[in-house]
């Protein structure tokens, strides 16, 4: 691979400030997840290690894919090829439904 | 070429089926959309986790309190599931230059969002947490 080149893409910043919005939402995903974690400490420390112990390799995957997404929307650009497409939009999305549920069962039976 | 072949990979492919590539910007402002909503529906969740954990801390569990909590995490799990087809139908609507869709679900949330708000205020007069 070339070397990367100097200089944004375009003078709007598009591309960081995607990256920097894929970055606060998962910082707010992780941030959660701790608080979330935390209370279910109380209820069952078991299950909260468990969930503990499978949502750290999720969220370290979600950063490596979220650098790799960067660094090829990056290339893309430059390279006017298509933008990547909506498979992490929609994984994240599954995540998102998957915590608000997790979050219910807590409320309604925890 | 390699752009060819990544074209055809995307996913999901009904929708890149159609029409053409959009200028990449508006393609990135649609992702940044995207992920505003999925933040917040988190933010909303965490509104309702956080209602439900006064429960704990005050040794008075309040229906109300309940209720509100899991009106919050509903709000966030239909937040959340709507983002993605909301970004799918406004990315469909720039590959074919229609005008974007309305957002639905904004006005909803804002009044919701009054509501669950004059509610909290009623909790807060009643029990003072």
């Amino acid at each position: 691979m070339a070397r990367r080149p100097e200089g944004p893409w375009d003078p709007g910043l598009q591309i960081e400030r995607t990256t920097l919005a894929w970055l606060r939402t998962t910082l707010a995903f992780v941030i959660g997840l701790l608080v979330l974690l935390r209370l279910m400490g109380h209820v069952n420390l078991l299950a909260a290690l468990i969930c503990a112990a499978l949502a750290l390799p999720l969220g370290l995957t979600i950063g490596w894919l979220l650098w790799r997404r960067h660094l090829d929307g990056e290339r893309r650009l430059r390279e006017r090829a298509p933008l990547p497409g909506g498979a992490l939009p929609a994984a994240v999305t599954a995540l998102a439904v998957v915590a608000g549920c997790s979050g219910l069962a807590f409320v309604l039976f925890a | 070429m390699a752009s060819d072949r990544e074209e055809h990979s995307r996913w999901p492919k009904r929708l890149y089926e159609q029409g053409d590539e959009p200028d990449p910007r508006f393609t990135l402002a649609n992702e940044r959309t995207f992920l505003a909503w999925i933040r917040t529906a988190l933010a909303l969740m965490a509104g309702g986790v956080g209602i439900e954990a006064l429960n704990a801390v005050t040794g008075h569990p309040n229906p109300l309190r309940t209720a509100l909590a899991v009106a919050l995490l509903l709000a966030g799990v239909l937040c959340s599931a709507t983002a993605f087809t909301r970004w799918m139908t406004t990315e469909r609507a720039l590959r074919q230059g229609r005008p974007l869709p309305a957002p639905r679900l904004a006005p909803a949330l804002g009044y919701g969002l009054g509501v669950i708000g004059v509610a909290s205020c009623v909790l807060l007069l009643l029990t003072g947490v």
